[in-house]
């Protein structure tokens, strides 16, 4: 009898493939959630204006933010998406064990950090042209500078990957005991409301600083890197024992 | 041929027997290759194991015999074989069976000899 | 060589051992069939050897190797169930497809073949199946994926009779064009056991019997006869089964150790010596009460 040995790097990559395949719905999440996204900024999040009698200037701010804050709320679901039994039990259908299944799902969860993160940003440019198009302005002012969107492509897709991550990991948690369900939420909202107002408040702050208002670009990329590597592995560890279908 | 399947009576012996049945018959001469294990599995959906366990029965009473690499063949002398066998075996167990049954229905030897000999075969119409 | 072995493997869930101290060798290239009542511990047996559970104490090994977590396993050891998951975004055809980018030993000409001949459409997606169609697209898969150790956790759950015995002789011909070692777990030991060679019995967790298949049909003797004759020969006896019938009649199932000579002389006194298929046998042996259902409609 000859058996067939498979290393762990094809299975990564051929798990990889089916689920590019499989999980198609996640992308088409996304396309949803960011024409919904856009059609929200038309709203434009700022407007300053003078006039006189003569002239009349109205300047609208119009940006994706809301895009893209939707878009990591989608990695964040979609992450903890494909945590859930059903996907797991998916990937044993064919050959896997455990560490392929996480593998595959982080190089899954980059992939669609790095469409959701590139798309988000686009999508800034689409607005800006349906504005042009539907709208009444004459002007419009829209950075062009090459590094400086190279710079936020790569912000914004490490961002979406932080915010996958996190699913990622909290979604291990549910399936490794259904009280992170509830336990989760409430110590998130709980810090929220008992954070405000108390001391706790410098440490969020400063957490919060040390994440998001990084101004070099090496460090932020290093420092994203981290924390994103700590919570797939910290996954991929809890789960290792899980016992699956 | 569908083999009783009704779980009682091992497949291999059913097997066997039919198998000398095909002899009897006819079907197969002496020297020739008889099925293989897997011909008979496939034949009967059986397990390949139960159809050989069936040949090797054959063989040890000498009324197959093996050659290496090339399969089962038919004996010289298989069909007397069969005929002695079923003689002995089967013949004498029936004939048992009856003397008991009669036994029990207290019918004399005189009695049961003289219905054996009554018994028309042509008429009865197997 | 072996393939599955197992030692006082153990499987423990909350207060229950789903698995008792069971040990047992499967060797290669054999038809083996699972026996067992439900929860009996057959499918938690199965899915230990798949490397989905993990064994609580005890050893397994499948090839050697212990399987959770093992990509050797999962490579060579499929494993369908009635609750087979495919993902919900492939169709039929697609399943397939990704299936066989799997499992190296995949034969395309035999899925597509039974694809068509059961007369699946390839755009048709699986949770729209009927129970009966699940099961045999998922036979599709474990049999065109040619795996070392194939296993089949009840896999005529919801066919009809048709499609079962087409089953059942679509496994043997194609394990005749490709022998590899086979486990069938099924309550219906009648509908399976001309495939099998061996029948492993498992009750609560236990083993109760390994053996040949046909050697389980000559394992137990149906006794009938008047009572008092019959509680007489069954002096010093295990009885497995028992049963009154009418007045002063009773039918009892007991190992089977006499030869034909000891049985046409039991006959001669008046009792009714009979063969107990394999299924009565393992029917028999994993019930709980010596009566059956019997038992529980006694009234004192």
């Amino acid at each position: 009898m000859s058996l067939s040995r498979i290393s762990l790097q094809e299975v990564v990559k051929r798990q990889y493939t089916y689920k590019l395949r499989a999980y198609i719905q996640v992308f088409m999440s996304l396309v949803f959630i960011q024409v919904l996204g856009i059609l929200f900024s038309f709203n434009g999040v700022g407007m300053m204006g003078t006039s006189s009698n003569t002239f009349d200037i109205s300047v609208h701010f119009y940006s994706a933010d809301i895009v893209v804050i939707f878009t990591l709320l989608w990695a964040f679901i979609s992450a903890i998406l494909i945590t859930t039994q059903a996907y797991r039990n998916d990937d044993f259908a064919f050959i896997t064990n455990r560490l392929s299944s996480n593998l595959s799902n982080m190089l899954f969860l980059l992939t669609i950090s790095l469409v959701g993160g590139l798309t988000a940003l686009l999508s800034s440019h689409i607005m800006r042209i349906l504005m042009f198009v539907l709208g009444q302005s004459e002007y419009l002012y829209t950075p062009t500078e090459v590094s400086e969107w190279i710079i936020g492509l790569i912000a914004t897709v490490l961002y979406v990957l932080l915010f996958a991550a996190i699913g990622y990991f909290v979604g291990t948690l549910v399936q490794l005991h259904k009280i992170f369900a509830v336990l989760l939420p409430v110590i998130f909202f709980g810090i929220l409301i008992l954070g405000a107002g108390t001391m706790n408040e410098a440490i969020f702050r400063n957490v919060f600083e040390f994440i998001f208002e990084e101004s070099s670009l090496a460090l932020f990329m290093v420092k994203i890197g981290v924390l994103a590597a700590l919570l797939f592995s910290g996954s991929a560890l809890l789960s290792n024992r899980m016992e699956v279908r | 041929m569908i083999l009783n399947m009704d779980g009682t009576k091992p497949i291999y012996l059913q097997i066997s027997e039919w198998l000398e049945r095909e002899i009897l018959n006819g079907n197969f001469e002496s020297d020739q290759k008889i099925y293989s294990q897997y011909q008979l599995a496939e034949m009967f959906t059986i397990n390949p194991a139960t159809a050989a366990k069936g040949l090797t029965l054959l063989v040890e009473e000498n009324i197959l015999y093996k050659k290496r690499g090339l399969g089962m063949f038919v004996s010289n002398h298989a069909k007397e074989l069969i005929l002695n066998k079923r003689k002995n075996q089967i013949l004498k167990k029936l004939v048992l069976d009856i003397v008991l049954e009669a036994e029990r229905l207290n019918v004399s030897r005189e009695e049961l000899i003289q219905m054996i000999q009554d018994v028309n075969v042509e008429e009865a119409g197997e | 060589m072996n393939i599955i072995e197992c030692r006082s493997l153990t499987k423990v869930y909350g207060a229950t051992k789903v698995l008792n101290n069971l040990s047992f060798e499967i060797q290669e290239n054999k038809i083996t069939g699972l026996i067992g009542r439900n929860g009996a511990g057959k499918t938690t047996l199965l899915k230990i050897i798949a490397g989905y559970f993990r064994e609580t104490s005890g050893e397994i090994k499948i090839f050697s190797e212990r399987p959770f977590n093992n990509l050797l396993v999962s490579a060579n050891v499929i494993y369908i169930n009635d609750q087979m998951n495919f993902p919900a975004a492939l169709s039929l055809k697609e399943i397939l497809d990704v299936s066989s980018t799997f499992y190296e030993n995949w034969n395309h000409e035999l899925s597509d073949r039974l694809f068509d001949y059961f007369s699946f459409q390839p755009t048709q997606q699986y949770i729209n199946l009927s129970k009966g169609m699940k099961s045999t697209f998922n036979m599709i898969v474990g049999l065109s994926a040619r795996c070392a150790l194939t296993m089949f956790d009840e896999p005529t759950t919801g066919m009809d009779a048709a499609v079962r015995k087409d089953f059942y002789r679509a496994l043997l011909k194609d394990y005749i064009d490709y022998p590899r070692t086979i486990l069938l777990s099924s309550h219906h030991l009648n509908e399976i056991e001309d495939l099998l060679e061996d029948v492993l019995l498992i009750k609560d967790g236990k083993e109760l019997l390994h053996i040949e298949v046909e050697d389980l049909k000559e394992w137990g003797i149906g006794v009938q006869g008047p009572t008092t004759a019959v509680k007489e020969w069954i002096k010093n006896r295990e009885v497995i089964h028992s049963k009154n019938i009418g007045l002063d009649q009773m039918y009892t199932v007991v190992k089977n150790v006499d030869s034909e000579l000891d049985k046409q002389k039991s006959q001669a006194s008046g009792l009714l010596i009979t063969a107990v298929s394999s299924s009565d046998v393992c029917v028999y042996l994993t019930s709980k009460t010596k009566g059956g259902i019997d038992d529980v409609f006694i009234k004192d």
